[in-house]
């Protein structure tokens, strides 16, 4: 039997170093667990077995979560987790968020494994064992609990779900009847984990997200729907060309207003500083506050339109030079065209060969904005030496430091909560939004200040979408038709990640002997940053398309080309091709105008084996004669390794390829005068209900099992594209190399129509 | 200023504010009901549909002063325990995500079958014109197929 000291602080002391070097957290602080809530009561409800893990009298579990849910769920995943080794009654378990200010003053409560804070890789294997342990090491707990009142051994003790049972005489008792002794038992070890084949929850249920119920009768508090005593609200403008400068307003002309109770600047130069070495996640650079001009009035509407009508005067600075989008795009051509990027993947020497088909091409994608439907907003309240911070934020630790920053205040006198987040996909990942929030209501201390981006804000002042330009060129070998050489020039800005360009397993396994990639850097003052799956959503895009043309030079079917350039590769590539192409009925004869095309790209590790999650799409599209394209079915097969919850996993690839569909066929920021053009979605078209494929079929057979279970929102973003073109071409003849595709005239006479007959060339053979 | 006498979710309200405030923003920030969403404030995304005399429309469009003597239900009033029979399967069937438009969806959809027990697909199309970033439209389709199953 284990060691029952009634020591409770000993417990949690003891509970620090788990397998896999893993901090459970240090003692709480006597009285003040700090905790922040999805919103609710500050006091806690029950027991902590650790500041994870909570059980109150009547059995309801609280798993304290520092991800963030953003609508992927990964908040619902780390309960399930916890939930399997703990062998609690999943109907008892509710999630809130961690507290990133007990997580400080605590020593690091939350603060283990890889981006504890991030929305991003919720079911990742790292975060998934330390989940694990913490219901393991929950659940001995109780057990041995049990054991001490019956005094029996422990061995005889068995849990079901929320019921610790007595094996030998059938005694029970409830989880919540021995939380309180559980919480002082001091473990000798801590306790192994199960094997996966002994999981009765975890890959077996499907349940749907904890926070539904709330959520379908508009409870869920958002950044937005944050309110507060005494609160009064801020609309913002910033430079409309990104690193512009206010020049001049006069606040006089909007003080009599309604409402209004302040016009506030904020001026880069008075961010204060932490004062104290920041751990900001992703670090403090791109996070740089931009200058601006902020109504404040005790309601939005108020602030809003005394700021539409401030007389404001903006200097646009150096972004001033990119005077419209083919602007950027000379600039990005004329880099190309010196091709002296740097490289990034060589094999071979692609100069020495010479003979067979050439296959060549520009390719490019545009700046797109993240467009969450809830507006960038935050609440905060300075107040002297403190300050206090409501924050819809895709990443506490960022946040946090951010706030630091910003107002210079010590980070033991700054809190941060975490509220729902009306969709991230990358926006709200620096924070650069929070010091915004913070340099408007540091300007208008004691009170809480709840700062609005309008819709046209929002769009107008994105970290935008990495555009990329690339020129691919192919030397095809006379007898295979298979690339003897390739290269290629990519440009990009800012960010420059390899995923789907120069980790593709055509370039890296050694079937194209003589490769050279290299990319450069097209400097812009348009701010870029996250969006959905980074660089990759171009990449996949472009060098999809671009294999796409290799196999119709090549006279071979683009399912088949794809086998043979992949055929040598990881077997899970070759897996999702064939399953997807087979569920799609690839061959099949379809229609005049109508087409299916194909691609899979890895996010993101395509360059390693079983790593990663592979993902392959097929996309069966009409085109009309006045040129409308129309998905009616997409067929995806992938490779993620295992799946920890299916129904989480399928939702997650609808989303996916709705959202990576949106951004090929209608996404583009137009620039003007270093400024974004478009402002809302009148002019920044998302796809509705009507246009979504009625089809989004997701195949869970080319699942490999090995022992990973790989993140899965970002890999939809890279094959949607491509085999929607690659479709486009089949149905059209027309060869789409940049998106969006809305912008391409696809328009032919019925006649034309009729005399299509489709590119395919060759059969399957399989 | 003005103040104007309405009916919110069964409940006599009386708003004091500019007449020219969006219906939207009289909901969130003076009657604290923020379960209706600001998405667009353009009549585009849907986010702020609310029932207004027993109709669906986006209340960014309706300003305080056409409120006088108005029936306005928001998600909040749907039902009384977060009941209807579109909530539950909202739920059951995993249909949000971030769930932002989500209010907005449930009043299009509750509005859609209470004209029409029996939608098509291009009735569906034709009344759910509501933007969802986050892609769950083939769940809310599936969900007003099941209801329309459920209810028949
Ligand atoms: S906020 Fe009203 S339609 Fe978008
Ligand atoms: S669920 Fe996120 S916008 Fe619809």
């Amino acid at each position: 039997m284990n060691d029952l000291s009634m020591d409770r602080r000993s417990f949690l002391v003891s509970a620090t170093v788990f397998a896999g070097g893993m901090a459970l957290g240090a003692a709480r602080a006597a009285g003040q667990p700090g905790r922040s809530g999805p919103w609710g009561a500050d006091a806690p409800a029950g027991i902590e077995l650790s500041p994870w893990i909570e059980i109150a009298p009547d059995d309801v579990v609280t798993v304290r979560v520092p991800t963030p849910e953003i609508g992927n769920g990964a908040m619902t995943q780390v309960a399930m987790n916890v939930t399997e080794e703990l062998g609690c009654d999943w109907s008892k378990v509710r999630a809130e968020f961690a507290s990133i200010h007990r997580d400080f003053v605590e020593g690091g409560s939350y603060t283990s494994g890889f981006l504890p804070f991030f929305s991003g890789h919720g079911t990742d294997p790292v975060r998934m064992k330390q989940a694990l342990q913490l219901g393991a090491s929950a659940r001995e707990r109780l057990k041995a609990a049990a054991a001490a009142r019956w005094k029996v051994p422990v061995d005889e003790i068995e849990t079901r779900p929320s019921l610790l049972v007595h094996q030998p005489t059938g005694r029970k008792l409830r989880f919540g009847e021995v939380a309180a002794e559980a919480g002082r038992i001091k473990l000798a070890a801590e306790p192994a984990l199960k094997s996966q084949s002994e999981w009765t929850f975890l890959g077996k249920a499907s349940p749907g997200k904890l926070n539904l119920p709330e959520m379908v009768k508009g409870e869920t508090v958002y950044g937005i729907d944050v309110q507060l005593p005494g609160m009064v609200y801020a609309a913002l403008m910033q430079a409309p060309a990104q690193g512009g400068r206010l020049k001049s307003h006069q606040p006089e002309a909007v003080l009599r207003m309604p409402g209004v109770r302040a016009v506030v600047v904020v001026d880069p130069a008075k961010t204060k500083g932490a004062p104290v070495k920041p751990k900001a996640t992703f670090g403090l650079q791109g996070t740089a506050a931009q200058s601006g001009v902020a109504v404040i009035a005790d309601h939005y509407w108020q602030a809003k339109m005394a700021l539409d009508a401030l007389p404001v005067e903006w200097d646009a600075g150096p972004g001033a030079q990119w005077t419209s989008t083919e602007a950027i795009n000379e600039a990005r051509r004329a880099i190309l065209a010196k091709a002296a990027g740097k490289s990034i993947r060589k094999a071979g020497d692609v100069d020495a060969v010479s003979g067979g088909k050439v296959v060549e091409g520009l390719y490019a994608t545009p700046l797109c904005e993240n467009a969450t439907l809830e507006p960038l907003n935050g609440t905060a309240l300075v107040t002297g030496d403190a300050v206090e911070a409501w924050l819809p934020s895709q990443d506490q630790g960022q946040a946090f430091w951010v706030v630091v920053d910003e107002t210079g205040i010590a980070p033991e006198k700054v809190k941060v909560h975490q509220t729902y987040v009306g969709g991230g996909f990358g926006r709200r990942t620096l924070s650069d939004d929070a010091r915004m929030v913070l340099a408007v209501a540091k300007e208008y201390p004691g009170k809480p200040v709840k700062v609005i981006w309008s819709r046209e804000e929002t769009m107008r002042q994105g970290r935008y979408r990495n555009p990329v330009m690339t020129r691919f060129k192919a030397i095809l070998d006379e007898q295979t038709g298979l690339p003897k050489a390739v290269s290629a020039e990519a440009n990009a800005t800012g960010m420059a990640l390899p995923m789907g360009y120069a980790d593709m397993p055509y370039f890296t396994s050694g079937i194209i002997p003589n490769v050279r990639l290299a990319t450069s850097d097209l400097p812009l003052n348009i701010l870029t940053g996250a969006y959905r799956a980074p660089c990759y959503n171009s990449h996949a895009f472009i060098t999809e398309t671009f294999i796409d043309e290799c196999a119709i030079a090549a006279g071979i079917d683009p399912l088949e080309y794809r086998l043979r350039l992949l055929g040598k590769w990881d077997k899970s590539w070759s897996d999702c091709l064939k399953i997807a192409a087979e569920k799609a009925g690839w061959g099949k004869p379809l229609t005049k105008g109508e087409g299916r095309g194909i691609a899979i790209s890895n996010w993101p590790k395509g360059a390693l084996r079983n790593e990663g999650t592979t993902m392959c799409m097929v996309a069966h599209v009409a085109v009309s004669e006045e040129g409308t394209i129309s998905v009616k079915q997409v067929d995806v097969a992938f490779d993620c390794g295992r799946v920890a919850n299916q129904d989480a996993v399928r939702a997650q690839i609808e989303g996916g390829v709705i959202f990576g569909l949106n951004t090929a066929l209608n996404e583009e920021v137009t620039v003007k005068d270093g400024a974004i053009v478009e402002g809302n979605f009148d002019e920044y078209p998302i796809l509705r209900l009507a246009d979504a494929p009625r089809l989004i079929n997701v195949h869970f057979d080319a699942l490999s099992n090995n022992d990973r279970f790989e993140m899965i929102g970002e890999a939809p973003m890279g094959p949607i594209g491509p085999a929607v073109g690659n479709a486009i071409f089949q149905a059209t003849g027309k060869r789409l190399r940049t998106t969006p595709f809305r912008k391409h005239d696809l328009s032919r006479t019925a006649a034309d129509i009729a005399s299509e007959t489709g590119v395919v060339v060759t059969s399957l053979s399989r | 200023m003005a103040t104007v006498r309405f009916r919110v979710n069964g409940k006599a309200r009386s708003v004091d504010a500019d007449p020219s405030t969006p219906l939207l923003w009289v909901l969130r920030d003076h009657l604290q009901l923020t379960g209706t969403k600001y998405g667009c404030g353009i009549a585009q995304c849907g986010a702020c549909t609310v029932h207004l005399n027993g109709g669906a429309v986006p209340s960014c469009q309706v300003r305080l002063e056409d409120l006088s003597g108005a029936d306005v239900v928001t998600i909040e009033g749907l039902s009384k325990q977060g009941d209807h029979f579109l909530q539950k399967l909202w739920v059951e069937l995993n249909v949000p995500q971030c769930g932002y438009c989500q209010a907005g969806m449930l009043m299009a959809a509750a509005d859609l079958l209470k004209k029409n027990a029996r939608p098509s697909d291009a009735d569906i199309d034709g009344a759910l014109s509501n933007i969802c970033r986050c892609g769950t439209y083939p769940r809310v389709r599936m969900a007003i197929h099941r209801a329309v199953a459920e209810q028949s």
